[in-house]
């Protein structure tokens, strides 16, 4: 994994709406090849109608532990190589 | 599906849906305490005193099922992804017959006029009608199944029973050859309370408690067969209630089941709160551990009637099941739901106008956190003092009144000011 590439956030010890507002609030500050990795126990639905507005992808990966979900700029493709790599890696692990 | 899985937030209604209940659910209390506040001591000399009779049902109807059935309606289409159809008609609808009945209802039974029950029986039955057929249309088309839309469709069966069994007593205030069937009380207020209230708090319990509360899930064998449990207890509670004297037992194991269920229901909810992963200060989770104790203490009272209609000490397990319990956990929820709701639909309307710019205020932004700790400790209060009044009526029960009235007044100021916030920043984004 690419630490330079990602951002984390964990927001599994917050109460709804704050994992939607600080992802928002991150994804806002993703630099080119930058993706945001957040961690959360619930899968954040609402999360995914807001970023597909605002022009980010995402991917989600399921675990016992939660949700890991990956989100980057839609036009940003090293963003996206580095988030599917790493998404894959949380899927084996 | 699991509860940590999706909620369809897509489908949320209307807000005016939800809301045109719980800010009229506070008003019915402001009215009930009205009343007891000039009725006085009096009113509590028994369950049957025609003052007792009004306030009760302004709060069981005007307050409980005025919050849940704008609740269900909220809900319904997120837990199951199958919107209501026509929201705004059948909540317009919906409201406007539960509250006029309940009011007729109200005043029929403080003035006993034939006239006026007629009347409420012609609003509420057609408006719980209406809203089961609601609940039964969202459940044959639900796309998701989940342990609280069960527990949903038994508290609505139990809702139509309750109102069923009311129809029949609300006959015998009405027509004077009809012979009221007194001892049918007793049903009533078991299926509205452990029926409908209990069932829906139940099933709520397994979504907001872990998703707002921030603890474990309920155990996977608790979410699925304690409504089911509950629901045969008070079938065969009903059943050894209608049946010969020889048919007791029957009361006696679904008393037993239902008192240990709600025992069960209210420690596994406060050892999962004691689990909470941040222990924040927070007016929600207060109001449900007050309900989650006067559920307890209720329960032990009853206990120790033998789970038999309870005749010694009526009034204070009256006040300790629905004061206490019930519109303790429907205060909590509502200091959730609302800002909550105003939240969600703030941010859907930025979304809409594509003003993403614009910070909505947080959840703590929206409701005023110190008047809300301060409604809290009145409400708490006027619990206390309604139990006490109940033991020392004379000096008591005005006080407990002008503190319920106090109580409700500010909880209705309070959620006024999600509405206005929502205003607010729909008319003027900018803040």
């Amino acid at each position: 994994m690419n630490s330079e590439a990602e951002r984390f956030l964990d927001v599994s010890d917050l109460e709804p709406p704050e994992p939607l507002v600080r992802a928002l609030a991150a994804v806002d500050l993703l630099e080119e090849g930058q993706y945001l990795h957040m961690r959360h126990r619930r899968e954040p639905c609402l999360l995914y109608s807001n970023l597909d507005q605002q022009g980010f992808s995402h991917l989600t990966s399921a675990s016992a532990g939660g949700f890991d979900v990956f989100v980057w700029r839609e036009d940003d493709s090293a963003a996206k190589q580095a988030a599917h790599a790493a998404a894959g890696k949380s899927a084996e692990g | 599906m699991n509860p940590a899985t999706a909620l369809s937030l897509e489908q949320t209604p209307p807000l005016l849906v939800p809301l045109r209940f719980f800010l009229t659910a506070p008003l019915f209390v402001v009215v009930a305490a009205g009343l007891l506040l000039w009725a006085g001591p009096a009113a509590l000399g028994s369950r049957w005193t025609p003052s007792i009779l009004a306030i009760t049902h302004f709060i069981t109807l005007g307050f409980l099922a005025m919050t849940m059935v704008g609740a269900v309606q909220q809900l319904l289409p997120i837990l199951m992804a199958s919107p209501v159809p026509r929201p705004r008609l059948v909540s317009t609808a919906v409201h406007l017959m539960f509250t006029a009945g309940t009011l007729l209802l109200g005043v029929g039974m403080l003035t006993n006029q034939a006239e006026l029950f007629a009347g409420a029986v012609a609003l509420l039955v057609p408006g719980v009608l209406v809203f089961a057929a609601v609940v039964a249309y969202c459940l044959s088309h639900a796309r998701s199944s989940h342990a609280t839309i069960s527990a949903m469709a038994l508290a609505t069966t139990s809702l139509v029973v309750t109102a069923g069994i009311g129809l029949v007593l609300a006959a015998g205030y009405g027509l004077e050859s009809f012979h009221l069937p007194r001892n049918l009380t007793d049903l009533h207020l078991v299926w509205g309370v452990f029926g409908w209230v209990g069932l829906l708090v139940v099933g709520v319990a397994y979504q907001v408690v872990p998703m707002f509360q921030i603890t474990p899930n309920y155990p996977a064998i608790v979410m699925r067969w304690l409504p089911r449990l509950l629901f045969v207890a008070l079938l065969l509670w009903s059943a050894g209630q209608l049946l010969p004297v020889s048919y007791r037992a029957l009361m006696l194991l679904g008393g037993g089941v239902l008192g240990g269920g709600y025992i069960g229901f209210a420690v596994i909810t406060l050892l999962l709160q004691q689990r909470r992963r941040r222990r924040l200060s927070d007016v929600s989770v207060n109001f449900w551990r007050l309900a989650l104790v006067s559920l307890l203490l209720a329960m032990l009272l009853w206990g120790a009637e033998g789970f038999a209609p309870v005749h010694r000490n009526e009034l204070l397990f009256g006040v300790m099941l629905i004061v206490g319990f019930a519109m303790s956990v429907v205060s909590g929820m509502l200091y959730k739901i609302v800002p909550f709701l105003v939240w969600l639909h703030l941010n859907n309307h930025l979304q809409a106008t594509g003003c993403w710019a614009v910070k909505i205020p947080n959840m703590k932004q929206i409701l005023p956190q110190r008047r809300s700790h301060w409604q809290f400790w009145l409400q708490f209060a006027a619990f206390l003092l309604m139990l006490a009044a109940v033991v020392w009526p004379e000096p008591l029960t005005r006080v407990a009144a002008a503190c319920l009235l106090a109580a409700f007044l500010l909880l209705w100021w309070n959620l006024l000011d999600g509405v206005r916030i929502y205003l607010r920043y729909t008319r003027h984004p900018d803040g």
